[in-house]
């Protein structure tokens, strides 16, 4: 028997790799909604606050409990809660506070505007282990012009404020956009200032719902992405490198990460995938039972089609970040190549073929 | 308790969150112990069942069953 590490991070990392050894579903993300108090042009969810028609065909918090209670039975110990915007929906706490005795290690993500006084003591009586806030800008000009709603940027700082008097445990991140890049270092200086960790994301995929998107403006050039990647992850080189050995032993899978392994996704209509970012197969636990929902995505991902010949045979292939999840968005297949990841691939080759060794 | 394969651990419950907020792992000793708190028991008995589960010496279970129980006291896991 091997021992279990002691950090934190460490520990949960190998629970979850063992986890998709024997295919236990230990991570759930349960997306409560796909509505949002806030705008975002590069946002890949971004349906409105106030479409009932979406609403309606949210699951009810009881049915929430229902797939909670199931996927617990069949070994998930880590739930992520996110939306849209989860403090949308009034019964919240309904979901939340039965959640909290289920055994779960719980996550919470947030924009933080909607997060009251009253809601921040409710989440401080009983805290989720994590609760993550995006950060939009370092300033309400840079802010208010991602989300597209004035007043949003103080009611952000207003909601992490109440949550830290409260002392929910708090790390703050942020998407990075062409409009926001410039304000990287204010949001890490205010991150700072608040004892808060902080980190970024700049990956910026299509609207999942098909409809014409923004996100081509927002997204950085692949330069900078490699560049900000550099910085920003400091396991970048490794990553790399392992992607690398695995290309040249000729390992080729399709699903490189956990999803369909020990990672589910159920989105707000009851729909289970591998991940928030692929919306199929889509299939329903509340209607055969979580187990045989869990069963239909493993066989999903076991039996997803091969590598695109092209990337097969690309040079690059070690370095590109592409997944079936990224290609779905951008071209509707599971395997068809990114040329936005294409073009990051190519500069990662380039700048970590040319470093000494 | 919840386990991933042969791993088990605790979970902290509700308002425990905030004072545990990570992960206790047990080791075989540990998950057997706790298993024997499902029911209210002496540190002897506990002691005792250990002994006699992995054949040790009955005097070193007791010093792992006291170290075990301080250990989840410390942590707000034990009812008095």
């Amino acid at each position: 028997m091997t021992t279990l590490p002691t950090e934190h991070g460490a520990l949960v990392r190998e629970l979850q790799r063992r986890a998709t050894a024997i295919r236990q579903p230990v991570n759930g993300a349960f997306e409560l909604t796909e509505r949002c108090n806030l705008s975002c042009q590069m946002c890949y969810v971004r349906q409105p606050a106030h479409d009932v028609a979406r609403r309606q065909k949210e699951l009810s918090a009881s049915e929430w409990l229902t797939l909670a209670e199931d996927a617990v039975d069949n070994g998930m110990v880590f739930l992520l809660l996110t939306g849209g915007e989860v403090f949308l929906r009034p019964d919240f706490f309904d979901i939340y506070t039965p959640l909290t005795r289920l055994g779960l290690m719980l996550t919470l993500f947030t924009n933080g505007t909607l997060v009251t006084d009253r809601i921040a003591r409710r989440l401080g009586e009983i805290p989720p282990s994590l609760t993550q806030i995006t950060l939009y800008g370092g300033t309400a000009a840079t802010y208010e012009a991602v989300t597209g709603v004035p007043g949003s940027y103080a009611r952000c700082c207003a909601g992490i404020e109440a949550l830290l008097k409260n002392r929910v445990r708090l790390e703050l991140k942020t998407t990075i956009t062409r409009s926001n890049v410039g304000e990287l270092e204010a949001m890490r200086h205010m991150a700072r200032n608040w004892g808060l960790a902080f980190s970024a994301v700049w990956m910026l995929m299509q609207r999942r719902d098909g409809k014409p998107s923004d996100v081509e403006d927002c997204r950085l050039s692949a330069h900078d992405c490699v560049s900000l990647e550099a910085t920003e992850r400091l396991d970048a080189g490794e990553r790399i490198e392992s992607a690398l050995r695995d290309t040249r032993a000729g390992k080729a899978p399709v699903f490189k990460c956990q999803a369909g392994k020990s990672a589910f996704a159920i989105n707000s209509s009851g729909e289970m995938n591998p991940c928030l970012n692929l919306f199929q197969p889509g299939v329903r636990p509340l209607d055969n039972g979580f187990r045989a929902a869990w069963e239909g995505l493993q066989h999903f991902v076991d039996d997803a089609p091969p590598l695109d010949s092209l990337c097969l045979a690309c040079d690059m292939r070690g370095y590109c970040p592409r997944c079936p999840a990224w290609s779905a968005m951008e071209t509707g297949t599971l395997t068809e190549p990114v040329p936005y990841l294409c073009s990051i691939a190519s500069v990662r080759k380039e700048r970590y073929e040319g470093m000494p060794a | 308790m919840r386990s991933i394969g042969g791993d088990s651990f605790l979970v902290p419950l509700g308002v425990r969150v905030a004072a545990m907020p990570g992960l206790v792992v047990l080791n075989g000793t540990g998950r057997c112990m706790w298993e024997l708190l499902a029911q209210e028991r002496s540190v002897d008995e506990l002691a005792a069942a250990v002994a006699e589960h992995f054949d040790v010496d009955y005097s070193l279970a007791h010093a792992d069953a006291q170290s075990f129980l301080d250990e989840m006291a410390q942590l707000g896991l034990l009812q008095p």
